[in-house]
């Protein structure tokens, strides 16, 4: 009796197809969409080479802590550190260049270094010391935003950047490509080789897949997961340097908010390609969607208010919609 | 003096009286299985009623029924002559059945007091609980049955026989009349069910049934008046009187004439010894384990579920540290550290739930074949890139030399039926030819023609000198597939079975076997 009760509900082969079709390519579909919208709607100032590159610019940051927030999240972990570490790595940069005059390159060198070893202690306490990994990175945050406050006694480091710190973000290079966007192709490539193309990813995405038969099949499961960290905190670092370099001071608090951003970006990437999990192209997808639908929203002169709520709303559509798109299409 | 626990009907049910719960010709279907085909029992109030069975026989299923967990699909049951339907769980409280399950009820952080009133109606005073009233009743109960702790004390720290008498406890408050006791000392010291059985016996004089369930044949011969057996869904014998003795139990367990299936597995060469364990210890499930795995041997591990069968496959792949004992592996000492060592060592394990421990069910059948042999998989030293095309044609030839049934290398593991999702599990393994393959109810959940198939790759992995260490809990599997196999019981191996004298019969026999009862043999 249950059975035709279910098979009631069934859904023809057709719909199920379409389903299926809008859960794994709902967000391209979307972020093609708006842009369509957005070309129509402002013919002059939205669909040129100058707002795309714009776009893309402004993106690459919070695209490339998202990138390291994926590694993160690909081994079954989250990663909340990272906006406090990034704001941390700015105002550290910003003052190995100004107060100890460091060169450049030795200074990015520390700070990435320093970022590697953030992602290694939130690796340790997750994995050894067994705590939760949203309690042990945002507990490492948390001491991270007061060692920031302790660096800079509160006072932002403005006076005395150099022209070459501030040329790391603002300079362009090959064919007069931003720096931000070859930082970003480079490091979201990278990513995306380790990820899909190497035997270390084919462990990554085994841990993140079912953490207990990755260690029953050999994998060194918290080897892996420190790793994720790493790379997490290594990318937090990295976008903490060029924000410093883009706004030419370092505070205490500027990269905070792009752990909100970039949850958003992975999340709605998970709803991307694949049924629901994370990886690297995903991530881009879902940066894309929140840059242009934040770009279009300023050409039309939107309140700032509206971008948090957009933000926010994209997010649980787009996951939302693919999950259901999934079940019933399952079903 | 007589107590209300002390006073009642005598201990030997008076067959005149009206049963306190009849159950008759109890069917019952899960899917295609027929998890019961007919069984048929009563109980007298006041009765100990033993219950036993080998695994799969049904008893579970039986006391899910009692209990309203799951419904009958035809018999009828009685609780004092009358009919009823069991349709939940508080129904069953209602009629007067409490239950006690092998993994006790209780909640960590609270006190004793609110752990006996778990799930009870309470009294209340101006819409609040009244604890005081509450205590003042269940304190006199609570030291009929003996429970030490004071009513407000954390049961933090109490023992697993404190634990149970705090479930005895509730059922007394809700005022049942059949306690159903699932296993009730699988996980109590031999003086602490000593103290357990007299407490049985004393409810059972108050007028309180007991429906007992347990492997330990010696307890149910010294506690029970009539015993149940159940073999394959069907209640196959009622023993009482002179006819309940450890002898015929065991006959209506294993059932009468045996049909023990032809053995094919031909006793093939052995080779050297491969892996060697001695006195491989991790309490409580583990205890004193030596064996030898010889190379091109089948050797299976019999027993009951939680003999501790799948806790010392755990040991030999380093999923888990032995407290003592040493490992050698072809000669060597071995201590692997993870199994990820193990791995390396020469090991493979396909586990026992294959879905949650063994595959990545989204991912692709090539994923799954790959991810344990990734260094064959790899471009080179010096390019550390996935050579997808060779992982591509690794599983090709997976797929048709173990004939796996999917579209192509790429399908996800999760669109496959049980026994196709074995074979991927068996085949990450075989890629990589192991000195020892360790198989964890390589069968369960398949059907009969990938598990012939499965039986003949496990076969001729053993022809091709690897050593084969399989556990099953089929009767029928190990006589069909091993050279030898070893029977452990409450975490000890307690007899070895060589050549012909591996049969059905002599392993579910030796899976009743009370190690404590063999070792004080080897003293006297």
């Amino acid at each position: 009796m249950s059975d035709v009760a279910i098979s009631a509900r069934r859904l023809s082969p057709g719909t199920k197809a379409v389903l299926g079709i809008f859960a794994r390519y709902g967000t391209i579909i979307g972020l093609l969409a708006m842009i369509v919208a957005f070309s129509i709607l402002s013919p002059h100032a939205f669909p040129t080479v100058n707002n795309f590159t714009n776009v893309l610019n402004q993106a690459s940051l919070a695209m490339i802590i998202a990138g390291g927030l994926t590694l993160a999240v690909v081994v079954g972990e989250l990663d909340l550190s990272i906006g406090f570490a990034a704001s941390l790595h700015g105002i550290l940069i910003t003052g190995l260049v100004v107060h100890d005059k460091l060169p450049i390159p030795l200074a990015v060198v520390i700070v990435i270094a320093l970022g590697a070893v953030i992602g290694l202690v939130n690796g340790f306490i997750v994995t050894k010391v067994k705590v939760n990994s949203v309690i042990a990175t945002l507990g490492v945050g948390t001491i991270l935003t007061g060692l920031a406050f302790a660096y800079s006694a509160g006072v932002p480091i403005v006076a005395g950047v150099p022209e070459a710190f501030l040329q790391l973000s603002l300079g362009r290079w090959l064919f007069g490509i931003p720096n931000n966007i070859i930082v970003m192709i480079l490091v979201l490539g990278g990513l995306w080789l380790l990820v899909e193309r190497t035997p270390l990813g084919q462990e990554i995405q085994a841990v993140g897949g079912n953490a207990v038969a990755a260690r029953l099949a050999g994998v060194n499961v918290d080897r892996i997961k420190i790793l994720g960290f790493v790379i997490s905190g290594m990318c937090a670092a990295l976008t903490g340097i060029l924000l410093a370099s883009r706004l030419g001071s370092g505070t205490a608090s500027a990269a905070d908010s792009y752990l909100l951003t970039a949850f958003a970006a992975v999340f709605l990437g998970s709803a991307t390609l694949r049924d629901g999990e994370f990886h690297v192209l995903g991530t881009l997808v879902g940066a894309l969607i929140i840059a242009f639908g934040f770009n279009g929203l300023n050409i039309f002169g939107a309140p700032t208010f509206s971008q948090y709520v957009l933000q926010g709303a994209i997010l649980i559509i787009a996951v939302g919609t693919a999950s259901l798109g999934r079940s019933l299409a399952e079903r | 003096m007589q107590t209300a626990f002390t006073r009642g009907a005598p201990q030997q049910a008076a067959p005149m009286t009206t049963p306190f719960l009849v159950a008759h010709d109890i069917t019952k279907a899960f899917g295609g299985a027929q998890a019961l085909k007919g069984v048929s029992l009563d109980i007298a109030p006041g009765e100990i009623h033993g219950l036993v069975g080998a695994n799969g026989a049904g008893k579970s299923t039986f006391i899910r029924i009692l209990a309203g967990l799951n419904h009958p699909d035809a018999g009828r049951i009685e609780i004092d002559g009358q009919s009823q339907q069991i349709a939940t769980p508080q129904r069953a409280t209602e009629l007067g059945m409490s239950f006690i399950h092998q993994e006790l009820a209780f909640v960590p952080g609270m006190t004793v007091l609110q752990n006996i009133m778990l799930g009870v109606p309470k009294k209340s005073r101006f819409g609040l609980t009244d604890w005081r009233a509450i205590a003042r009743d269940v304190a006199p109960i609570a030291r009929r049955v003996g429970i030490s702790a004071p009513l407000n004390a954390s049961v933090k720290g109490l023992s697993t026989a404190e634990i149970w008498l705090i479930n005895i406890c509730r059922a007394l408050v809700r005022e049942a009349r059949l306690i159903v006791m699932d296993e009730p000392t699988a996980s109590l010291a031999a003086s602490e069910a000593e103290r357990l059985f007299a407490i049985v016996r004393d409810l059972s004089t108050s007028g309180v049934a007991v429906l007992y369930i347990s492997h330990r044949l010696d307890e149910i011969l010294n506690l029970c008046s009539r015993v149940s057996v159940f073999r394959d869904g069907r209640s196959v014998a009622e023993l009482a009187g002179k006819g309940l003795n450890r002898a015929a139990l065991v006959e209506a367990i294993v059932g009468g004439a045996i049909r023990d299936s032809q053995r094919t597995a031909t006793t093939r060469p052995r080779g050297d010894v491969v892996m060697e364990a001695s006195k491989l210890t991790r309490a409580p499930k583990v205890r004193g384990v030596s064996l030898k795995l010889h190379a091109g041997e089948v050797l299976g591990i019999g027993g009951l579920v939680g003999a501790g069968r799948t806790e010392l496959a755990r040991l030999l792949f380093g999923a888990d540290r032995p407290d003592s004992g040493e490992m050698r592996l072809a000669g060597r000492p071995y201590q692997p550290a993870s199994p990820a060592a193990a791995v390396r060592a020469g090991l493979g394990l396909i586990p026992e739930e294959r879905r949650a421990e063994a595959l990545f069910l989204s991912k692709s059948i090539a994923f799954n074949l790959g991810i344990a042999n990734l260094d064959k998989i790899v471009h080179g030293r010096y390019l550390p890139l996935l050579n997808r095309r060779a992982r591509t044609s690794m599983a090709g030839e997976m797929i048709s030399s173990l004939s796996i049934k999917a579209r192509n290398a790429s399908t996800p593991v999760g669109r496959l039926s049980g026994g196709n999702q074995q074979k991927v599990a068996i085949g990450r393994w075989l890629q990589r030819k192991p000195k020892v393959l360790i198989l964890d109810e390589p069968t369960r959940g398949v059907d009969i023609g990938a598990r012939a198939e499965i039986h003949r790759l496990i076969r001729q992995q053993a022809d091709s000198g690897m050593a084969v260490l399989v556990i099953s809990s089929e009767p029928d599997e190990l006589p069909d597939l091993c050279d030898r196999v070893l029977v452990m019981s409450e975490g000890r191996i307690v007899r070895e079975l060589t050549g012909s004298a591996v049969s059905r019969k002599a392993i579910v026999e030796a899976s009743y076997v009370d190690p404590q009862a063999l070792m004080e043999d080897h003293l006297a």
